[in-house]
């Protein structure tokens, strides 16, 4: 198995999301869900939406946040060995444009879901909490950092 | 010149991810249940020790361990014969779903696409391989030296006079090893305080080499043009990043086809944009030397371009002359400074006498100076093969990257799953080919990539195509939306013309 060489780089985990397609596809792939969490008849709709945003930000924070280092043995001697897959995205450049996009899809469920709950203070609640977890991370004045030693090693 | 454009369909590149989720989504599930003990492990793993920090990440074998362990069995498939149009492999079994390899002991005959072998000269058999022969016996197989202590033989000699005299330059210096040509050599030629600006699709020697010279390296988009010259235009007008000044050196660094995509340089472009902003080229003619152009003298022969105009033409031995080892060749005074000063002449064990013999032997044949035409009439069949190839396979409906002729012939099979269905599928029918998939491609870009050969006749090449297409049906491969006719076949005619004795 040939890892680093052209035309990924050294980390094909920093480039994987800007794979054509891989957009579409994340887009869709929350839609569906959101789908099925619709079709559930004990949920109401303000529920389905505020399900649908806690599970898209749990799962997010999971992949984004929390795993760290590449399933695959990389070619940039360890470096990505302790950084989360947001740290090696875009190797570390802050702003690119797939961390843009990441960045505006959880906004974008926190606006959905505030109009379909008609901003109901415990939905508001949930929400923005949920948003909070997964927006933090993401600043750049939180790149490598670790509150309290968590993720650290 | 035509280039094949991908026109790709909306529902592949969604559909394409899911094999990846699948068998990432049972990666977890399988680790999780071996955490909790529910499934046995049946590789060693690391003995836990109280005080120790582990020497191993597990997830760091993750996507070996559930992607590609599943279809290990269409990698490093063991030979047992020379790598020719038909090519012997051994059969293997796995019981416990490729972790290990039993071989069976029967050895399957088939059609041989993927290897190197441009001219055909990695035949057993031939004037090439008798001459070898004589050669280990009258030098022997080691040499036991460096170029610089005791071991520049008159072969070394020879060789390098016929490597100039064949690509139209001055002189020329061969290495034992052609990775290492290129990583052991740039060092010499720029270093810090020179700009190095290389293809996007590099090979990972020229991007070893390029970070061991030490200079500055910025890359272009893949043989766009006017990306590279924009890139040397600023990089002449602003200078060096931090203190204006002028760079050392910018050296251009091209291939002449690349391997990934099989596509071919833009040579005449590149030496345009090189004089008018007196840059250097660096041309690694691995794939092209030998099998581009109507003498087959490399991608210089197939643009018209002349030999004194690139400074640096670099290649080697191991695709079109059937040897091992790589040249470089220039002007007279790089060449005796890369001889003074290479850390592969000073440190690096100088080539063996049997195989600088092969390529002596096969640089002859191509040059017609056996007084016979074999040459000539391999590269014609080489450039035949190449477009008949392309053609067939675009009128089939595949999607088929590169240049029209390159005998590098990408088929993208986009879906990592159908990756393996086609290696196995052709394999049963007979016909070998490498495929290659993520990490070592784009995510969605997973392919087959055909080696053509000169000695490939046109009655195995349309065996293989059958086979191909039975195997396209079958995975739904056929993807391409290029309405392409099938065209007049008075190539047969030429062929005939061709291959008459």
């Amino acid at each position: 198995m040939n890892v680093g060489v052209v035309p990924n780089g050294p980390n094909p985990n920093a480039t994987y999301f800007n794979s054509k397609g891989m957009w579409l596809t994340y887009v869709m792939v929350v839609a569906f869900i959101h789908y099925i969490i619709l079709s559930l008849p004990w949920l109401t709709v303000a529920w389905a939406w505020t399900v649908t945003n806690i599970i898209h930000n749990a799962v997010m924070y999971l992949i984004l946040h929390l795993s760290k280092g590449t399933p695959f043995e990389t070619a940039d001697q360890g470096q990505s060995r302790f950084r989360t897959v947001w740290e090696q995205l875009d190797y570390g450049v802050q702003y690119s444009p797939t961390k843009k996009f990441l960045t505006v899809v959880p906004i974008v469920l926190f606006f959905l879901a505030s109009f379909y709950t008609q901003s109901a203070a415990l939905h508001f609640g949930i929400n923005t909490v949920s948003l909070l977890t997964v927006i933090l991370p993401k600043l750049p004045m939180f790149h490598g950092v670790r509150i309290f030693g968590i993720n650290k090693y | 010149m035509i280039y094949a454009h991908i026109l790709v369909i909306m529902h592949v590149k969604v559909t394409v991810k899911r094999p990846y989720s699948i068998l990432f989504l049972f990666g977890y599930l399988r680790d999780t249940m071996k955490r909790w003990g529910l499934e046995k492990t049946p590789i060693n793993t690391e003995p836990f020790r109280k005080g120790y920090a582990p020497l191993y990440q597990d997830f760091r074998s993750f996507y070996t361990r559930h992607v590609y362990t599943r279809f290990r069995d269409v990698f490093n498939r063991p030979i047992c014969s020379a790598p020719s149009t038909t090519i012997s492999l051994k059969h293997r079994v796995s019981d416990d779903n490729n972790i290990t390899f039993r071989y069976t002991g029967k050895v399957i005959k088939a059609l041989n696409m993927g290897s190197f072998n441009y001219l055909g000269f990695a035949d057993n058999k031939g004037p090439c391989a008798d001459a070898s022969e004589e050669a280990t016996r009258k030098f022997g197989c080691a040499v036991a030296s460096t170029r610089h202590e005791i071991g520049n033989m008159r072969i070394h000699h020879e060789l390098e006079s016929t490597v100039a005299e064949f690509l139209g330059t001055e002189a020329a210096c061969v290495f034992g090893m052609g990775f290492a040509s290129n990583v052991l050599n740039m060092p010499c030629l720029v270093g810090k305080g020179s700009l190095i600006i290389s293809d996007e699709q590099n090979h990972t020697s020229l991007i070893l080499g390029s970070i061991l010279t030490g200079s500055t390296v910025q890359v272009f988009k893949h043989n766009d043009m006017i990306d590279l010259e924009r890139k040397v235009r600023d990089a002449v007008i602003n200078g060096q990043p931090k203190t204006g000044r002028q760079w050392k050196k910018i050296l251009i660094v091209v291939e002449g086809v690349y391997s990934v995509e099989g596509s071919i340089c833009k040579l005449h472009d590149i030496i345009r944009i090189k004089k008018k902003y007196k840059a250097y080229i660096y041309l690694d003619e691995a794939h092209s030397v030998g099998a581009l152009g109507t003498n087959g003298r490399g991608a210089l022969d197939y643009w018209g371009c002349d030999p004194n105009d690139v400074d640096i033409l670099m290649g080697t031995f191991t695709k079109s002359f059937g040897s091992a080892g790589g040249y470089i060749a220039g002007s007279k005074t790089v060449i005796d400074r890369l001889k003074s000063r290479s850390h592969s002449m000073c440190y690096g064990t100088s080539m063996p006498a049997p195989v600088a013999q092969q390529i002596i032997t096969s640089m002859n044949i191509i040059m017609g100076k056996d007084g016979t035409d074999l040459g000539m009439r391999r590269a014609g069949q080489l450039a035949w093969n190449v477009r008949y190839i392309r053609r067939r396979l675009m009128e089939m409906g595949f999607i088929i990257y590169g240049n029209m002729d390159s005998p590098v012939v990408p088929l993208i099979i986009f879906s990592i799953a159908k990756l393996a269905a086609f290696s196995r599928q052709c394999l049963k029918r007979g016909l070998v080919t490498v495929v290659v998939g993520y990490p070592a491609t784009p995510l969605i870009e997973c392919r087959a990539r055909f080696c053509m050969s000169a000695n490939h006749t046109k009655e195995s090449i349309d065996k293989a195509l059958s086979i191909i297409d039975e195997v396209g049906d079958l995975l739904q491969l056929k993807y391409s939306r290029m309405k392409i006719k099938p065209e007049v076949t008075d190539l047969d005619e030429d062929f005939r013309k061709r291959s008459d004795p």
